[in-house]
């Protein structure tokens, strides 16, 4: 699974529009290159049959997939280290690859699901993640319920959260009528948002 | 060079090493704490959260001189009498119940001890009532609290609810990624920083310092 993350995407995601001092590009050079020894992706998914009990925003669909996908923990346990280690800067810049490579881990699984899909037909569709408007976060607990056979190492706490952090979760519909499940407008995170379809 | 000047030049770069050896020279030639402190580690660092808040800095650099600053303050402090007032404030820090995500808040905590304020950190899953008993235990001035998720925004207005209940003076800021202006007021807290950078200039306005 290719999750490179590149220098220069990386010193645009950390705000640099020019090429930034020489010591900082050596920094960031080098949490690169901590970065691939970090990362332990796992990411899977799998069709829902159910037409009961199913979150409102597959309701109606054909096909109904949930997945998910983490980094694993050595990442963000050394993200921690380098906090605590008073390595500040170190820490924020591997972090902000390790958001990246997750970025990149959730448009593979959403890859795979669009070739399944299209397998069966169909080409369109649509993924949310809990916490977007209209999906509350505890549709985490069916998602991971629905996963739970899958070895995916990521644990819900009791307000839902993922841990590992680097975790991400979503549904996907394609096929039928989404009959005003959600509405992105007015989700916090509208504007930068990259799940939207 | 002006040995103040070449203190303030070590904070500005963010070059941890030169601002301690810098601050250790200015004590060993008897220059006045005061300017050190005044004059070379905070005047520099005031700069860097300006040129951060226009958008002249990135959060690296920024880190960078927190640190070159913090090890500065260390060298300086045993030099102020028990009297003397080295910090401009103490904050207690930490991410709201329910909320796992340190990240920003880390940076924050960074940031603040680096413009020179004291912080006690509490972490992630913070309790409301647990904010309340460490602001008390630390004398706090301020209250600050982030959350990443809606989901766990409410916990951060009980804290509010508690301090009124409580008659307790320790201001409250809130941020986080889902938080804003309307949900400052309508939870009563004292203001909003909309990240690291305006989070610390509404501290230094709360506090007038």
């Amino acid at each position: 699974m290719n999750l490179q993350v590149s220098r220069e995407d990386l010193l645009k995601q950390l705000g640099y529009k020019e090429p930034p001092q020489p010591r900082l590009q050596d920094m960031v050079f080098e949490m690169l290159g901590l970065l691939d020894g970090l990362v332990e992706p796992r990411l899977a998914f799998k069709g829902i049959q159910d037409e009961k009990d199913l979150p409102p925003f597959l309701t109606g669909a054909v096909l109904k997939y949930a997945g998910a996908a983490t980094l694993g923990p050595k990442l963000e346990n050394r993200v921690k280290d380098l906090f605590d280690e008073g390595k500040a800067a170190e820490a924020y810049i591997l972090d902000t690859a390790g958001s990246i490579a997750m970025t990149k881990a959730g448009d593979i699984l959403w890859d795979d699901i669009r070739q399944d899909a299209e397998a069966k037909g169909f080409k369109k569709g649509l993924r949310r993640t809990p916490g977007c408007r209209g999906i509350d976060l505890e549709t985490q607990q069916w998602i991971f319920g629905k996963l739970a056979d899958l070895d995916l190492g990521i644990k819900l706490t009791t307000s839902y959260m993922m841990f590992p952090r680097k975790s991400l979760s979503f549904l996907a519909r394609f096929g039928g009528r989404l009959k005003g499940a959600f509405s992105c407008k007015g989700c916090p995170q509208y504007t930068d948002c990259t799940l939207r379809g | 060079m002006d040995i103040i000047k070449e203190i303030y030049d070590a904070v500005m770069e963010g070059k941890v090493e030169d601002a301690a050896s810098r601050v250790q020279q200015a004590l060993n030639s008897k220059a006045e704490v005061n300017d050190i402190l005044n004059k070379g580690l905070i005047a520099a660092m005031d700069v860097v959260g300006e040129k951060f808040g226009e958008g002249e800095l990135f959060i690296p650099q920024v880190l960078w001189s927190a640190n070159a600053m913090k090890a500065g303050l260390a060298l300086l402090k045993p030099h102020f009498s028990s009297t003397d007032r080295t910090e401009k404030g103490t904050v207690v820090i930490g991410t709201a119940k329910g909320d796992i995500h340190d990240i920003g808040k880390n940076l924050v905590a960074i940031m603040l001890e680096g413009s020179g304020y004291k912080v006690a950190d509490l972490g992630v899953e913070v309790p409301p009532e647990r904010f309340i008993e460490k602001a008390l235990e630390v004398k706090a001035d301020i209250i600050a609290m982030s959350a990443l998720l809606t989901t766990t925004m409410p916990s951060m207005g009980e804290v509010v609810s508690l301090l009124k209940a409580k008659k307790l003076p320790f201001k409250v800021i809130v941020g986080g990624a889902p938080v804003d202006q309307a949900f400052c007021q309508e939870i009563g807290a004292d203001a909003y920083g909309m990240d690291a950078a305006d989070g610390l200039r509404k501290i230094k306005g709360l506090l007038g310092r």
